[in-house]
């Protein structure tokens, strides 16, 4: 059917559930994590209309880890509520969900976007690129230098 | 305490749906109802219903008009939408035979305005045709466009665009079915097949059903209360 034009409401439906999925995996922390979501969708609302049709995704992961990558600059570094990683955790997994958080939040917070984003919220990397706002070949290399660093870690 | 992903989401909307309207982001909330037609989508702005759609959905006319009146800040809001469920409740019950909350025709046409806010005089219990409905709207000759214009009513029963059949007696359509139509009059007890003699100069615009104590009373204000 023809999608005649977007409503806030609309966007909050598509994308709010993997954007605060999004938002729990990169902060580790319930309360971080509302804020970050709130945060997101507020800005966009704000920067209202979205830049390109169909690109609303990742236009909401770019604000988001914009926003996360300043809250961390400002914060310098966060520790983990151990009792909110469970919301945090990937679906299926042969390490603890405990030591995959752990290994994530050790990350960059650049690498650690980038390793949530493709391993966690499954995005292609055109759509990682676009939300980190760096080249596919960069996304590609953040993931995987992202993924040596955690594969390290829970070895 | 344990949290789940959806109540935690849950909560984060609703105070996110809280700042962006004390931010004035936002200005029409909407809901899906159920009833017995089925779901319904409604949308309200600040000056009352603007939508009642059947279906889970909105239409796409219909969410363009909401956009070029009020802006994309169209939002989920379960407690604007509480006082229209409720009438509609008590209507599809039989215990509410006019509704009292306010409607909003906001970028509809002139004409179109005067067809529903025309309908919206026709009482509880009653049936007019699209000729009556036409000359009420300034325009006797316009029964086609009359019938455009109840065509895409965008509130359906609040505006009983279900109370205008044909001349000769006939349902002729309805956005939510003609089995809709069919049980909306069935609650009013509105009688239908009796065609209606209003082309008549002077007649009265209304066939009134004959079942005891269905003298619908007529709005007296159009039905736009502010």
């Amino acid at each position: 059917m023809e999608d005649p034009a977007l409503t806030f409401g609309q966007l909050l439906e598509r994308h709010e559930r993997e954007l605060f999925a999004y938002a729990l995996r990169l902060s580790g922390q319930r309360a971080d994590a509302e804020d970050l979501y709130q945060d997101t969708f507020l800005a966009a609302f704000r920067a209202w209309p979205p830049p390109r049709r169909g690109n609303e995704r990742a236009w909401l992961y770019k604000i988001a880890t914009n926003r996360a990558i300043d809250r961390e600059r400002k914060a310098k570094r966060i520790v983990a509520n151990v009792d909110d990683l469970p919301l945090a955790a990937p679906r299926r997994d042969d390490v603890t969900l405990v030591d995959l958080a752990g290994a994530i939040e050790t990350l960059p917070v650049g690498q650690r976007a980038a390793f949530v984003l493709r391993k966690l919220e499954g995005l292609g990397y055109v759509e990682i690129a676009m939300a980190l706002d760096c080249s596919e070949e960069a996304a590609r290399a953040r993931v995987s230098e992202a993924l040596k660093k955690v594969k390290a870690a829970v070895a | 305490m344990k949290m789940t992903m959806d109540s935690a989401l849950a909560d984060a909307r609703e105070r996110l749906l809280a700042r962006a309207k004390r931010d004035g982001l936002t200005t029409v909330g909407y809901d899906v109802l159920p009833s017995p037609l089925g779901a319904l989508w409604v949308a309200i702005t600040p000056r009352g219903v603007a939508t009642i759609h059947y279906g889970e959905e909105p239409s796409a006319s219909e969410l363009r008009r909401l956009i070029r009146v009020y802006g994309p800040g169209i939002v989920p809001d379960h407690k604007r939408s509480s006082t229209l469920a409720r009438e509609l409740d008590q209507y599809f019950t039989g215990k509410r035979r006019e509704f009292d909350i306010a409607y909003d025709l906001s970028g509809l046409t002139p004409f179109q305005t005067r067809v529903l806010n025309a309908t919206a005089k026709i009482p509880f219990g009653s049936v007019s045709t699209y000729g009556a409905v036409a000359r009420r709207a300034g325009n006797e000759k316009a029964s086609r466009a009359a019938g455009g214009a109840l065509n895409a009513n965008p509130i359906p029963i609040i505006v009983p665009c279900h109370r205008v059949v044909g001349s000769n007696g006939s349902l002729v359509g309805y956005a939510g079915g003609l089995d809709a139509k069919r049980r909306l009059l069935a609650i009013e007890g509105a009688e239908v097949a009796r065609p209606s003699q209003d082309g008549a100069a002077g007649a009265a615009p209304y066939v009134r059903g004959l079942g005891p104590g269905r003298q619908g009373p007529e709005h007296a204000d159009g039905g736009r209360r502010p």
